[in-house]
């Protein structure tokens, strides 16, 4: 189920590239041209324009932009230092802050009509989660060595048997948890505000959902930011 | 936003992925299990794989449970301790 009409997709369909009518395409050109690719580029575009035009220089009395930003940022940036320490929140600020940008503006654009949201796709999400979850272990490993296995251990050594597979289940579970459920969330957001706007879109029928919409979308860039932030210092930690 | 408006939406975050997290962590070792009788031991343990593999699935989704539980009350434990350490 896409969106009816997608700007981006007519215009590339104009010049004659190749647009992708299933979910993925055949051809590598196919591929890149798919609705969720060139969506994620316009949102990386708009984050790079916008912060750039807003910001300018800093200076010591912000003006407009540079006030925005620096409630954006430093509202992150306690939360971070909230979640994981000074230590930690300044050594991975500039990643976890551009997911939670990226996830958060991804999720409100597939609210304009002409749209999409590239968190709607599962290939965007799984590849969000993925660097996540390699990245989590990595920390694990600089900070303990090889002895970061007996994170999977469980505090006794009789409890070995029972605890390992315990462990890499839900370890493995965060994988699957973390990107389907911000792909279904705004998948579902889409398909409901699409199917909405078919059936009843003179009479305004999607609003409400549109207005739960927004609310999905902070809290859904909240819940992985968060989530990114706990396994970051739980991989950290001493293990029991 | 307003602080209880921040407030909702942070406690939103906090458990409203509980439930999901509760069911991947079924599928993945329900999965695990099934694939265990029906690749590896071609179906000849069948069913017992599939029920052990339910049954880690089952307790690593109450152990995920029971970590924001637990990281709940650290974070408060903290909260209480600093609120003590300002007033003391």
């Amino acid at each position: 189920m896409e969106h009816p009409i997608l700007f981006i997709s007519i215009i590339l369909e104009k010049l004659g590239l190749p647009v992708p009518h299933g979910p993925v395409g055949h051809t590598f050109l196919e591929q890149l041209c798919a609705p969720y690719m060139t969506y994620t580029w316009l949102v990386m575009a708009f984050l790079f324009l916008v912060s750039r035009l807003t910001l300018g220089n800093l200076e010591m009395i912000p003006g407009k932009g540079q006030n925005f930003w620096e409630l954006v940022i430093g509202g992150m940036d306690d939360f971070f230092t909230d979640n994981m320490g000074r230590e930690m929140a300044d050594k991975f600020f500039p990643m976890i802050a551009t997911f939670a940008l990226y996830i958060a503006v991804a999720n409100l654009i597939g609210l304009i009509p002409g749209f999409m949201s590239p968190t709607s796709s599962l290939n965007t999400t799984l590849a969000l989660t993925l660097i996540v979850w390699f990245s989590h272990h990595l920390i694990g490993f600089r900070e303990h060595g090889l002895h970061y296995y007996k994170h999977f251990m469980g505090p006794v050594w009789w409890l070995v048997p029972l605890l390992l597979p315990i462990e890499i289940i839900s370890n493995l579970a965060r994988l699957l948890s973390l990107s389907i459920r911000l792909f279904g969330n705004i998948m579902a957001k889409e398909t409901l505000l699409a199917i909405l706007f078919m059936l009843a879109g003179g009479f305004f029928a999607p609003l409400p959902i549109m207005i739960l919409g927004v609310l999905v979308s902070v809290v859904q860039a909240m819940v992985f930011v968060l989530l990114t932030v706990v396994y970051f210092s739980q991989a950290r930690e001493h293990a029991h | 936003m307003s602080d209880v408006k921040k407030e909702f939406v942070q406690l939103l975050a906090n458990y409203g992925h509980i439930g999901f997290t509760f069911v991947a962590a079924i599928v993945i070792g329900m999965g695990g299990g099934i694939y265990l009788d029906q690749k590896v031991f071609d179906g000849r343990t069948s069913p017992w794989f599939t029920f052990i593999g339910l049954a880690f699935g089952i307790a690593a989704g109450y152990k995920a449970l029971f970590e924001v539980i637990w990281r709940d009350r650290k974070a408060e434990e903290k909260k209480a301790r600093e609120k003590k350490d300002h007033e003391g």
